[in-house]
């Protein structure tokens, strides 16, 4: 049997396309077959001429006729992305890496501390794991962004309340005169000091902007979490998305292959892992 | 079985028409050089010496290729007068684009429709240096107990002792027999043999007398942040030379050519001694500065494929020291962080 090409593109259409936050847009896709991954596990979106990019779907793994990407406009090939409109086409390749362990997660209680658009991933993770809600200890969810505007999915903050089981916070960095803003302020890791859990056996799933996942870590490693239960999505630059184009190489590991979530503990010695 | 170099070519022209065969020749420009041409008849070629100015990846993996179709062609060929450097960087190869559940469409096809017919080496560039790296200049089997080639030449004298290395040789070897009027190996051309690489080794040993033979590549992880960095990479201008020339090289950038009514994707090479390699979006970048980058290919030689492969990505074949603008060798830098 001929090898499959990993470069291999499915066509999705573009169903819809929601504003997040003025740097932040979804994007609802529709693969011209049904899309399988894990979640945590990405896909390289490409926009044809264009060019291509990694992102974590923002949607469950159990949904695969539809499936929802989040993405920030920060640079050359998301920002044409974000002219994309409803009924447009796009490309899907992958999925890629290896996603979150979650059977490791079961029975625990899990942490999800996320940043800015860091949150995309983690609201597939949610949305799997208020799926099998019974599943787990209990899910807390910690979200930060930098102002409310900033704040992503916050029409659906009251659906994951609802969910028995699930509890969730959130906080903005600063909140500019003018602005509604009921939470908490400050940065994301403030959201953890009113967390009263025993970390020796718990979870904690970080993903957001690289100096987030540093003092975040960092917070979680204080306040007793051990190292490998500390899950970091690592953003690094990829073309291939499978251990070929060596541009995430992080010493021995491959961020795409290997990754993109790794423990702490399995990464905490490779050089400059925050940059 | 020995065959003479006449012979040879009269097998050449014998099956030209079913192979695309690939040969180092000299160059007008530099007299000393040789680069892989297709075979022509009328034109002399040189299997022995030493290595190719290109490596011979460039055949396989090639500057600019389409991923998405895959442009490989799966006409045969032969490439002939490869040296074991060469074979032992198509090792690495081997192992980063075909041995994952990922494989690389093109090499694949390459690989698949090609015969190589490496060659000892005869004679060394004043930047070979195999022997430091434990390869000697002529194929013998890998750490592993594999044979890398198909077919082997070992010239003596104005022959070539030909050893058969995989089933691709075999079928080979056999279109030798009917072409070809070979001769049992006597025991004086094994000795031959065996002088000539003697002699060979000897000469690269003593191109390489200045370095340590016996190196330890954890100097590099235990000196992240000596100065020997900073002093070597002061005059590299990061061109990028001394990573398409190297045999073990593959990083890509892709491009997409996509139209609206099909999906297309351009591989190409890339170098991580090239500005903006690791940046991302946003612009933030694991290698802030100048040493980091020029520090990087180091560790990706030495310790990154090293653990990725349990192969070194350096085979000693020397070009990126040949290639450099600013003659940096990186013998020197191992030697240097050696002495640290």
């Amino acid at each position: 049997m001929p090898d499959k090409n990993p470069y291999e593109v499915l066509k999705a259409d573009v169903l819809e396309v929601i504003e997040e936050s003025p740097t932040i847009k979804s994007f609802c896709l529709k693969p011209e077959k049904p899309f399988e991954f894990a979640t945590g596990q990405f896909l390289e979106l490409s926009l044809p001429g264009i060019g291509e990019a990694p992102f974590t779907p923002s949607s469950s793994h159990y949904e695969k006729e539809k499936i929802w990407v989040t993405i920030m406009n920060a640079g050359f090939v998301t920002n044409e992305i974000h002219k994309v409109q409803k009924g447009d086409v796009m490309g899907i390749r992958g999925p890629y890496g290896k996603g979150y362990p979650l059977d490791k997660f079961k029975g625990k209680d899990v942490l999800l501390l996320g940043g800015g658009v860091g949150l995309a991933p983690l609201r597939c993770l949610l949305q799997t794991m208020i799926h099998d809600v019974k599943d787990y200890r209990s899910i807390t969810v910690c979200f930060g962004a930098r102002t409310p505007i900033d704040m992503i999915y916050q029409d659906q903050i009251d659906d994951w309340k609802s969910v028995v089981g699930v509890k969730h916070c959130c906080t903005v960095d600063r909140c500019p005169e003018g602005d509604k803003w009921n939470g908490k302020t400050g940065v994301v890791t403030v959201l953890l000091d009113d967390i009263t859990i025993d970390p020796k056996d718990e979870i904690a799933v970080v993903c957001g902007p690289p100096v987030m996942m540093k003092f975040g870590t960092f917070s979680l490693l204080d306040k007793g979490f051990k190292p490998e239960n500390i899950y970091l999505s690592m953003e690094k630059k990829m073309y291939c998305g499978f251990g070929q184009c060596r541009h995430c190489v992080m010493g021995k590991y491959y961020a795409c292959k290997d990754g993109p979530v790794f423990t702490y503990e399995q990464i905490k010695d490779e050089e400059k892992i925050w940059d | 079985m020995v065959v003479s170099k006449p012979d040879l070519i009269k097998f050449f022209n014998s099956i030209q028409s079913e192979f695309d065969i690939f040969v180092p020749h000299k160059t007008e420009r530099e007299k000393d050089d040789l680069v892989f041409k297709k075979y022509d008849p009328d034109k002399e070629f040189v299997l022995d010496k030493y290595r190719t100015v290109d490596p011979v990846r460039a055949l396989f993996y090639m500057p600019s290729e389409s991923v998405l179709p895959p442009s490989a062609k799966s006409n045969k060929r032969i490439i002939a007068g490869v040296k074991n450097c060469d074979l032992l960087g198509l090792a690495v190869l081997d192992d980063a684009l075909l041995k994952d559940n990922f494989v690389e469409p093109n090499y694949k096809i390459w690989r698949d429709s090609s015969y190589i017919i490496s060659c000892d080496c005869t004679d060394a560039l004043q930047t070979c240096h195999c022997v430091l790296l434990d390869n000697n200049p002529y194929p013998d089997q890998d750490t592993d107990g594999n044979v890398l080639f198909d077919l082997n030449l070992s010239p003596v004298d104005d022959k070539y002792i030909i050893t058969v290395g995989s089933k691709k040789g075999e079928e080979l070897f056999s279109k030798i027999k009917e072409e070809c009027t070979l001769t049992e190996t006597t025991n004086s051309d094994k000795e031959i043999r065996e002088a000539n690489h003697a002699e060979v080794l000897k000469k690269v040993r003593d191109i390489n007398s200045d370095f340590t033979p016996d190196r330890h590549y954890d100097v590099i992880t235990d000196n992240k942040e000596a100065a020997v960095w900073k002093e070597f990479c002061n005059e590299c201008v990061q061109c990028g030379a001394c990573t398409n020339i190297c045999p073990t090289c593959y990083c890509l950038i892709l491009n997409d050519e996509s139209t609206k009514e099909e999906f297309h994707k351009v591989r190409s090479w890339d170098s991580c001694q090239l500005v903006g390699y690791a940046e991302v979006a946003g612009g933030g970048t694991p290698r802030e500065h100048r040493w980091e980058t020029f520090r990087n290919r180091y560790q990706c030689k030495y310790n990154f494929m090293k653990s990725n492969f349990d192969k070194l990505g350096c085979t000693g074949c020397g070009r990126c020291i040949s290639a450099c603008p600013a003659e940096i060798d990186l013998r020197e830098v191992i030697q240097s962080l050696q002495e640290v």
